[in-house]
């Protein structure tokens, strides 16, 4: 019993090690945005400033738009995370459910889909919208997020499926049921987990996309990390503590969620990890 | 998909977004991208960074889901930190590590002071350690998200499986390999196959970093595609690179489907 316990605080020790080491650069950000920085002319180093709340108020001076990015980087993420959803459900289910040969290889072709990288179609992709005339629109910014992130969707989703029992369905089916309705009545129910855990991901994905909407528009809608890449591409002049502000109000929105949502996933693992 | 195939298909000719007249090129883009020794680089450049990132990612990722398997206090409160560098966006992640790695307000420069040192020149300024610097960023920002993806499956396994292993006086790795992969294969290979994935299209945390230096030692082919795109507006050797990072990405999915039916017949 002793010996267990002793491994118990050592492998505790060592999480908390780690989380330290992990967490430190995100800690050392928060210090800036509210006023404290090291100063390294101490011997040893020490910590200098007081608490403030000024570095907020001057992102919106140093990016007078910033505020409005934010809006349309919050509205963007969630409708495009929420169309991709519904949109991504009954291919999903149509693909777990499915016998034909190589359905397994067309679903594990979405996860390699998922990777290919931006450069290979963001061109085609803004000829495209331009030829809608969506570009520096919200409506192209959400279906192009949304498309981008679909294969991902549709892997994950059809993992999280494939492990629901048919039974229900098919005695559904055998009563003559529609596909829609057997998909709101009877799948939406038991897949809503994995369905919420994957909008949570793809909220995520979508926030921090950076090529896809710097593509589509041109200045005048922006999300919050193209506006970032601005600043920098453009080498505009901005104080660390007005950029750790910035990244701070960046971050707090996904990181609210994740902790509020946290529960569901463990559905978004199970999701990739059986295809079998 | 079709913007896909559309790009692939742009990628052989004189292609443009303003209009000019289309022609059919061959593999000429792809022989002047070849020929660019900064291509070249850029190629080895994210070679070397998959090779050295992914195996580290996997690695400390599995270490954390191991150490979080069992019942510990706080142990949701560590599950949801473990998410949180990968909440960090590429870009953001870009900035901050710009400003930390900085002097007087970073982290190295803090430890240095703890031993006596005064001022440590930002390791993205020095051309050997710039490459192995991005390589640490991206384990920092993806191996707790691994972590994280590899618990649930990992405190599934029962506990009995492990004791047993324990009393046949297996060391560490091999109660590892035996009692932890096998359930584990599909989820550790698809998570491979993402990590592979985005880290052969890596470019927006290089391009605030680094910006591809200095020289082309941290360029890499997704950066050179974007830079060719936007910052020379020739977007025939940008769509050429592109595809040449996607055929990377395509023969690795190959193997990993190739793999994964494999491992579902063994």
């Amino acid at each position: 019993m002793r010996a267990s316990f002793k491994l118990q605080a050592i492998r505790f020790a060592l999480v908390v090690i780690a989380l330290i080491a992990f967490l430190s650069p995100i800690a050392w950000t928060l210090l800036a945005s509210v006023g404290f920085q090291p100063d390294n002319n101490t011997s040893p180093p020490s910590w200098k400033g007081s608490l403030t709340f000024e570095n907020f108020a001057d992102v919106g001076i140093a990016e007078p738009s910033f505020w409005a990015e934010l809006a349309t980087s919050a509205a963007s993420a969630v409708c495009a995370s929420a169309l991709t959803v519904c949109a991504s459900l009954p291919a999903a289910y149509g693909l777990a459910r499915s016998r034909f040969h190589g359905h397994r290889l067309l679903s594990q072709g979405f996860l390699v889909l998922a990777t290919l990288p931006a450069m290979a179609y963001v061109i085609p992709l803004s000829d495209l919208i331009r030829r809608l005339h969506l570009v520096d629109t919200f409506v192209g910014l959400v279906l192009t997020e949304s498309a981008v992130t679909a294969p991902l969707a549709i892997y994950v989703l059809q993992g999280a499926i494939r492990q629901l029992a048919p039974e229900w369905e098919e005695a559904a089916w055998l009563e003559g049921a529609a596909l829609w309705r057997i998909l709101i009545r009877i799948v939406l129910p038991v897949a809503a987990p994995a369905a919420a855990a994957t909008a949570l991901i793809l909220f995520v994905l979508d926030w921090n996309l950076l090529i896809v909407p710097l593509v589509l528009t041109s200045g005048e809608l922006k999300t919050l990390p193209v506006a970032m890449s601005d600043f920098f591409t453009f080498e505009r002049e901005l104080e660390w503590p007005t950029a750790a502000a910035a990244l701070t109000i960046s971050l707090a929105p996904v990181v609210v969620l994740v902790a509020v949502f946290h529960g569901v996933l463990d559905q978004f693992a199970t999701g990739i990890g059986s295809h079998d | 998909m079709v913007p896909a195939v559309l790009g692939l298909l742009a990628s052989f000719t004189t292609y443009d977004p303003f209009g000019s007249p289309i022609r059919f090129v061959g593999f000429a883009n792809y022989l002047s991208v070849l020929r660019d020794p900064t291509f070249t680089a850029a190629a080895r450049n994210i070679a070397v960074f998959t090779l050295v990132a992914v195996p580290l990612e996997l690695g400390i990722g599995f270490a954390l889901a191991y150490l979080l398997r069992g019942p510990m206090p706080g142990r949701e409160l560590c599950r949801v930190l473990l998410l949180v560098p990968w909440l960090v966006s590429p870009i953001g992640g870009g900035v901050m590590w710009h400003f930390l790695f900085g002097s007087a307000t970073g982290i190295p420069d803090y430890i240095a002071g703890w031993i006596g040192q005064t001022e440590v020149p930002s390791p993205l300024g020095d051309v050997r350690l710039a490459l192995p610097t991005t390589v640490a960023i991206e384990v920092w920002r993806m191996a707790p998200l691994v972590g994280f993806l590899l618990l649930p499956g990992l405190t599934a396994i029962p506990r009995e499986r492990w004791d047993l292993a324990t009393l046949d006086g297996a060391p560490l790795m091999r109660r590892v390999t035996e009692v932890a992969l096998p359930p584990l294969g599909p989820l550790l290979l698809a998570i491979t196959m993402l990590l592979v994935g985005f880290a052969l299209g890596t470019f927006d945390a290089v391009l605030i970093l680094t910006g591809g230096g200095p020289g082309t030692a941290t360029e890499t082919p997704a950066l050179y595609s974007y830079q060719a795109a936007f910052g020379a507006n020739d977007w025939h050797r940008s769509g050429a690179a592109a595809w040449l990072v996607a055929a990377g990405v395509l023969a690795i999915g190959f193997i990993y489907l190739r793999l994964s039916q494999a491992s579902r017949r063994a």
